[in-house]
């Protein structure tokens, strides 16, 4: 079945993408989901959108901004969105939840007016939106070879810290830990990993990457540890799994990953139904 | 009945854009003070879900509206995100993303099944202010009518499960029947919102205006009437601007609407600047 990605060139680009986009978004996800950022994830995949946008209608009306790849624009807009919900939530003592859907509609209203502007709904924005197989070339396997290389490479130094500051951010700052820096290099990982994921499932599809499988690893696991191990292992799963049905049943790539990861929550939680498994007590130690 | 039928396109886009400006803030402001204004994404999300689908069928029933199949699926999501939040004791808030996230990767699935145009799906997704139909006005009018009667007989209980639900329940309202009948109301809301603005700029109108609102007001009354003031100034400020600059009418929209948020914010910073230099003065 899988043997047909390695008979094109773009399709076993596109596959080995697939395969470090199941390893990082869900590594990403767990820490995302653990610090309650989970709304986040889908805020900074929507300004990513902004973004694309906005390279979009740039590169229209000055051919030089075409030479750079719309992912950068969009990673960059993330970064920059999750900065202005930090200002929102000073803004609104009372009711810091508004900052989230605040920018996030506003992100893809202003992007909507991009695209107009570039004359932009086409095929081209279809792909951005919901991922397409085919748009992985040789250049981009390689940037994403070496991003996924730094930001596991970053993961891996800063796991304490970052570990500290899921559960416990109050004795994190009191410890010395940098929480202010840590947090800005943790958005701009997610950032990366939305701009990497996007180019296969879609923007709108990358957030379900990063909080599915977490969310059915968390009935699962019963240490942090296995709360990754899981969540990778339903990730890949769900890529590999959904690549291929894409491709024999021409449905979108993306679509096809979210609905097996749909199935293994749901495989998971009537499993807990049958057994009568509570919430693992773990998850609750912040 | 006549009237309906007898608007050109254009005036049936601003008759739709009037009455949702109007009812969006209302339903903007009950989830404000409920904490959960970001359910609105989460269910917009998934009545693209219920649209997608509702377009399959209209492969083999052409005399379907997909409009009614994205109203079922988004008030099942609004139940679902219930149910979750029962499952995930400690984790709450997943609940909207788990439902966001599966909405759009079903929807994407099948309207990748469905065959259809790019342009369609555009619609839904972005809105299209000349894309409403006489029937498409005629549910947003009747479902907006629904909402505010609703809305009208059940203020009170509404305002008391809003701020106090302890209290509500302790005083004989039935707090999970007024509570369904919310989700009711956001689900219809959003459904008949999205023709116009577009499912994925359904919750701007939502959450912008009453953003807006909340900078100013002093009371819970004065939260619905400044919301519905924006709301409206950002629905005919953003079809004028589409109309002119041809863009997308859901973005021109919701522009609008941030450009009022940050207005807002300006004259409220004014406002505190001022208070401050009149403290001194009373001082001195």
């Amino acid at each position: 079945m899988i043997d047909v990605f390695f008979q094109y060139d773009f399709l076993r680009y596109s596959f080995y993408t697939s395969l470090m986009i199941g390893i990082l978004a869900p590594l990403v996800g767990v820490f995302i989901v653990v610090r309650r950022l989970a709304l986040l994830a889908d805020t900074l995949s929507h300004i990513t959108l902004t973004g694309i946008a906005f390279s979009m209608m740039m590169a229209r009306y000055y051919p030089a901004f075409a030479a750079i790849n719309p992912v950068y624009t969009g990673m960059g807009f993330a970064v920059a969105g999750s900065l202005m919900i930090e200002q929102l939530r000073k803004s609104y003592a009372y009711y810091k939840e508004l900052a989230i859907p605040v920018i996030l509609s506003a992100g893809i209203g202003i992007g909507v007016v991009f695209i107009s502007l570039a004359d932009g709904f086409t095929t081209d924005l279809f792909n951005y939106l919901f991922g397409s197989v085919a748009a992985v070339s040789r250049n981009d396997f390689t940037a994403v070879a070496v991003l996924t290389a730094v930001v596991s490479l970053l993961l891996l130094l800063f796991y304490k810290e970052l570990f500290f500051l899921s559960f416990d951010e109050e004795q994190a700052v009191l410890s010395g830990i940098p929480a202010r820096a840590l947090h800005l290099m943790f958005i701009v990982i997610t950032a990366v990993v939305i701009g990497i994921s996007m180019q296969i499932v879609g923007i709108l599809l990358v957030s379900a990457l990063m909080t599915l499988p977490v969310a059915a690893a968390m009935r699962i696991a019963a240490s942090f540890k296995q709360l990754f191990l899981f969540a990778v292992l339903f990730g890949e799963l769900s890529v590999i799994a959904g690549m291929t049905a894409a491709f024999y049943a021409d449905a979108a790539p993306g679509g096809m990953i979210v609905v097996i990861n749909l199935l293994i929550l749901g495989a998971v939680l009537s499993a807990d139904r049958f057994l009568k498994r509570k919430e693992k007590p773990v998850w609750t130690s912040s | 009945m006549d009237i309906i039928l007898n608007l050109s396109f254009l005036e049936r886009g601003i008759a739709a854009g009037l009455l949702i400006g109007f009812i969006s803030p209302v339903i903007g402001a009950f989830l404000l003070v409920r904490r959960m204004t970001i359910i609105s994404e989460g269910l917009s999300h998934v009545t693209l879900t219920g649209i997608t689908a509702g377009v399959l069928v209209t492969q083999v029933a052409p005399w379907f509206n997909p409009l009614y199949a994205g109203f079922l699926f988004s008030l099942g999501g609004s139940l679902l995100i219930e149910k979750l939040r029962q499952v995930y004791r400690h984790f709450e808030e997943l609940a909207i993303p788990i439902i966001l996230s599966g909405g759009v990767g079903v929807s994407a699935l099948l309207i990748s099944l469905a065959d259809t145009g790019y342009t369609e799906w555009y619609a839904y997704l972005f809105g299209s202010i000349i894309t409403v139909t006489t029937a498409d006005l005629g549910f947003i009018f009747l479902t907006g009518a629904a909402a505010l009667i609703v809305i009208l007989l059940f203020y009170k209980e509404l305002v008391s499960i809003s701020f106090d639900p302890e209290f509500a329940s302790s005083s004989g309202i039935g707090v999970k029947k007024i509570n369904f009948l919310f989700s009711v109301l956001t689900a219809l809301v959003i459904s008949m919102s999205m023709k116009v603005v577009g499912i994925l700029l359904v919750g701007a109108l939502i959450a912008l205006p009453t953003a807006a609102a909340i900078l100013f007001a002093k009371s819970f009354r004065q939260v619905l009437i400044l919301g519905i003031l924006f709301g409206e100034a950002a629905v005919v400020g953003g079809i004028t601007a589409s109309y002119y600059l041809n863009i997308a009418t859901g973005g021109a929209i919701v522009v609008m609407g941030v450009l009022l948020l940050a207005a807002a914010f300006f004259v409220k910073k004014l406002q505190n600047l001022w208070n401050r230099s009149e403290r001194k003065e009373h001082a001195a």
